[in-house]
Parts: structure tokens; sequence; C-alpha cells
């Protein structure tokens, strides 16, 4: 199998884009992920997306490709829900690995602030089993607050220790300029905050975001050509559980959080201990904590008491999300899991512009419906 | 928005709470799948769930989806029926009176309007008599 490595980023600041459309931003990650990589011309353009089907608009590799000059070449659009932007690199990751490809492109983009906001909850919903969940009227939130519930019950978590997770990623996200929300909050406004979907409340959740972010892709021998700072793809894993809720081994474990992350440090042949920074996927304080533990950064139902304990913070190894997060950067749904490996990335090289953290190796962990659809990622110097 | 072709196939399931069960290692799945997600075998059968259980746990809804816009606050619940987990509306009690643990039994009630108009009926629970106070 060839290497691959990540020899350019590109990302737009997350935010509700009135002003730019769907390919303006996604051209705009692009041309700066291709501008890292000394201009070269990529083979094949992969495009993570979940919900572009909400302004109607689909066959997204095409579009973007001939709007960004690279009319000719390959491509495709991977959808996995909120996972959709990690599950692009992994197909973005074979094509060079396979050695049927050297430069691909992978750009991951969401534009929801297009439609009112019941329309994108039911969009995200999707996420969700149609036939058996959706039918009951749940929204996204709502699946996560029953997961919330549960896990709060049975591991004796309190509101207080829930909410330290959204006052960490305020502060983080706040030297981000990239963030959509850059605003530090205290946990009084956290746990005081509106309930959206009881027990989760707004300061709980992610904002609704539209952004777009691109890695470009090489194998070795163009890495070397291009760039000094070549950072590596050492392990990537994808695991996936039920759609539903009902039918899953465990209602507070991720399933696909552990398989797709014994994956990735498995064929990176590194263990947890040696990661010194990671994005993990935040889209609720529920799913941080499961993502958390899943990954094996702390024992199950244990989350909340080491943040308690003032881990994972800037300075402690490993430093979680010093980009803010999904609750601060924000979650443009398809573009999430490019965005958080463009971080990392950014992170290995020293040139994030927010809190940077001096690190060797990192992980990114994309996670798509409620831990249905997971890719993780670990990245090296 | 689900339409009244789609509903009409599954109306059975709907209203009936059907699981599936794998002959080979047990493992009982709602919703029924078409292989065990377990050990990956065919060899199910379907498994009517007792229609009586107790919510494990729930969310109540401030904030709609489209289509329920007019159905808050919207009590959804994952409720413990024998050996499986159903999810579903609960009717005919107060959002401050839902507590996990609670006793709640199957009825058929009316769900939102499909794409097409047509008012799907639809299984949702609602408090077994007695079980409203601690």
């Amino acid at each position: 199998m060839n290497k691959v490595f990540v020899i350019g980023v590109g990302m737009t600041k997350v935010g509700r884009h009135v002003d730019k459309s769907l390919r303006d931003l996604a051209a705009e990650a692009s041309f700066k992920a291709i501008e890292e990589a000394k201009g070269e011309k990529p083979e094949v353009i992969v495009v993570g997306n979940m919900l572009s089907s909400l302004i109607e608009q689909e066959n997204l590799a095409s579009l973007i490709a001939d709007h960004i000059g690279l009319r000719g070449v390959s491509g495709f659009k991977v959808e996995g829900a909120c996972g959709s932007g990690g599950a692009a690199i992994l197909a973005g990751y074979s094509l060079i690995a396979s050695g049927l490809f050297k430069r691909v492109l992978v750009v991951g983009v969401e534009k929801l602030n297009e439609r009112p906001t019941p329309d994108t909850s039911r969009g995200l919903a999707w996420a969700a089993d149609a036939d058996y969940e959706l039918i009951y009227g749940v929204s996204f939130a709502g699946l996560n607050a029953l997961v919330m519930r549960y896990y709060m019950s049975k591991h004796k978590i309190t509101r207080e220790e829930m909410g330290l997770w959204p006052v960490l990623m305020h502060e983080n996200g706040y030297y981000n300029p990239y963030a959509h929300l850059r605003k530090k909050v205290t946990l009084e406004e956290v746990i005081n905050s509106p309930i959206i979907a009881d027990p989760i409340r707004l300061y709980d959740a992610c904002p609704i975001s539209d952004g777009a972010a691109a890695i470009y892709l090489a194998s070795e021998d163009i890495a070397r050509k291009l760039t000094d700072t070549p950072i590596k793809i050492a392990g990537i894993g994808n695991a996936l559980d039920s759609t539903d809720l009902t039918s899953r081994y465990e209602l507070d474990e991720l399933l696909a959080a552990r398989l797709s992350t014994q994956k990735a440090l498995s064929m990176a042949g590194v263990s947890i201990d040696d990661i010194d920074v990671a994005e993990i996927h935040d889209a609720y304080s529920i799913v941080a904590m499961l993502s958390i533990e899943g990954i094996g950064f702390a024992p199950k139902g244990k989350a909340p008491k080491l943040l308690s304990e003032g881990r994972f913070k800037p300075g402690d190894r490993p430093t979680l999300n010093p980009s803010g997060g999904l609750k601060s950067r924000g979650h443009p749904v398809g573009a999430t899991g490019v965005y958080q490996v463009a971080e990392i990335v950014m992170q290995l090289r020293g040139d994030f512009p927010g809190i940077k953290v001096n690190a060797e190796l990192g992980l990114a962990q994309n996670i798509g419906g409620v831990g249905s659809n997971i890719t993780t990622i670990i990245l090296s110097r | 928005m689900t339409t009244v072709q789609r509903i009409w196939r599954f109306k059975r399931r709907l209203i009936k709470l059907t699981a599936s069960k794998c002959l080979k290692c047990g493992y009982i799945a709602y919703p029924p799948k078409h292989a065990c997600p377990r050990c990956g075998s065919r060899d199910l059968v379907s498994l009517d769930l007792p229609s009586r259980g107790r919510i494990e746990t729930y969310t109540i809804l401030n904030v709609p989806i489209k289509g329920f816009e007019n159905s808050l606050p919207l009590i959804i619940a994952l409720i413990r029926l024998g050996d499986a987990l159903v999810m579903s509306e609960v009717i005919n009690v107060k959002p401050e009176e839902v507590r996990e643990g609670m006793e709640v039994e199957a009825t058929i009630a009316p769900s939102a309007r499909t794409l097409d108009g047509a008012i799907p009926y639809v299984v949702k629970f609602k408090p077994v008599e007695g079980s409203r106070k601690p």
C-alpha cells in the first residue's frame, strides 16, 4: 500500500454565509489547498457532503470541479451523514494508497443556512431511521438527548459536569479566526440556556453552520517534490453501527468510535497514549463524552470526571479540540471531518492560527448519525 | 416527509411492534433486520413484543422539525418491552409527569400528515393507569 500525505489545506470561516453559495465556499477552500500544493493540478476531486439535496443540488463533484477549473478530472461525492467529510477522506486516501492516483483533492462543503431551521433540522434527522424514528418527529438533538439522559442517569453525572465541555470549547474557539461562535461562555450560561430537547440545552449543541474545508492528498514522490512539511496519514479507520438507537449493544457506548480508533491505531502502529492532540466530534456535549471514552482517552462513564479535574485543556496531553470543536468552531456537517484533519495538519506543521499545541502525532474523529458512521484518522509529522 | 405507500408498506410493523430474533445467537433487534447485526445469520424469526413496558430514557422536544410544528412539546422515549427497546411518542401525559421507569402501554394514535396529505395511525404509548405517581 502506498503512503499518503497531506500537502495542502484550506478552509473558509465557519458561519452563516448568506452572501456565499455552496460553490463559492467550496472554491475558496479548494483554491487555498491547491495553492499550498504549489498549484499542482489534482487528478481527482472527492466531495464530502450530507445535505446538498436540501438546496436541490446534487452531482457536487462535477459542479465544484467545473467551477474551480478542473473540468475533465475524475470525482464523486461521498455521504455518511455528519461523518461525510471523514468518509470522503477515507475514499481519497484509498485512491492514492491503491496506486490508482497520486493527487487527490478532498473537499468537504455544507450550506445549511439556506432554508428555515425546521427544514434543516428535518434534514439533519435524515441520519436517523426514517421508518422507525423520524416518523415520530424526533430531531437529531432529540436522539442525542435520549442518550444524554441515559448516560447521566447510569453514571450519576451532574448537569454542571456536563456543562464543562461547552465552556472549554468556547474558551478554545475564541482564539480560532475560522470559528463560527467566537465568544467565551460561563458554566452558569450553559446550564441556564434554553432547553432544545431536554436535557440538551442550547449551549450543549453545535450551531447550524455553513463552510468548506479542503485537503490536498498526494503520494510520497509528489509530496517530496512539492512541500518541505508533508504530514503523513499514519492510520485511518472507519466503522459503522446501527442507524437506529434501539438495537444498539449499549446506549452509552459508541461501538464505531472504539472500532475505528482500533483500526487507525493498528495501521499507524502507535498506542492511544502517543496522541498529543485530537479534534473530536462534539456535536452535543454528550457526543463529546462518548467520543472521548470510545477513543480511549477516558474509561467508560469517566470523561466528565476527567474534565472536572482539568484534563484535555491546552497544555494537557492530549489537548482536545484546540479549534473549539463543533461547539465553537461550528459544524458545517459534511465539511466537519475535513476541517478536523486540516486543523490537525496545521497543528503538526505549527501554523494553526488559534491555540497551538506542540505535537508530533494527532488524531481526528468524525461522527455521522448518533455514532453510526465514524472515521478516525491519525496524522504524524 | 413520508408518503402513503411507504406507510402502507410497513403498516403492520407500525402497529404490531414486531422485532427480529436470531435463531443462531438469540439476538433480538428492533427495528427488525434482514440479518442478525451481531452474528450475521439470516436465520431469523419475527417476534411480537409485549405491549406494556417501562420508559428507559426520554426527551421533551421544544424545537420542532418540519411537519411537527404543531406537536410541541413532543415527548419521545425509548421504552423497554421485554428484551427489546423501541422508540415512540408518549401521549396522555404532561411533560413534567414523565420519568424514567414509568410504566407505559401501547395504543394506536394519529401521526403527522404525510407528504400526500394522509394522516397515518401508528403505535404510541400512554401511561398505565396508576403509574403517574412515583
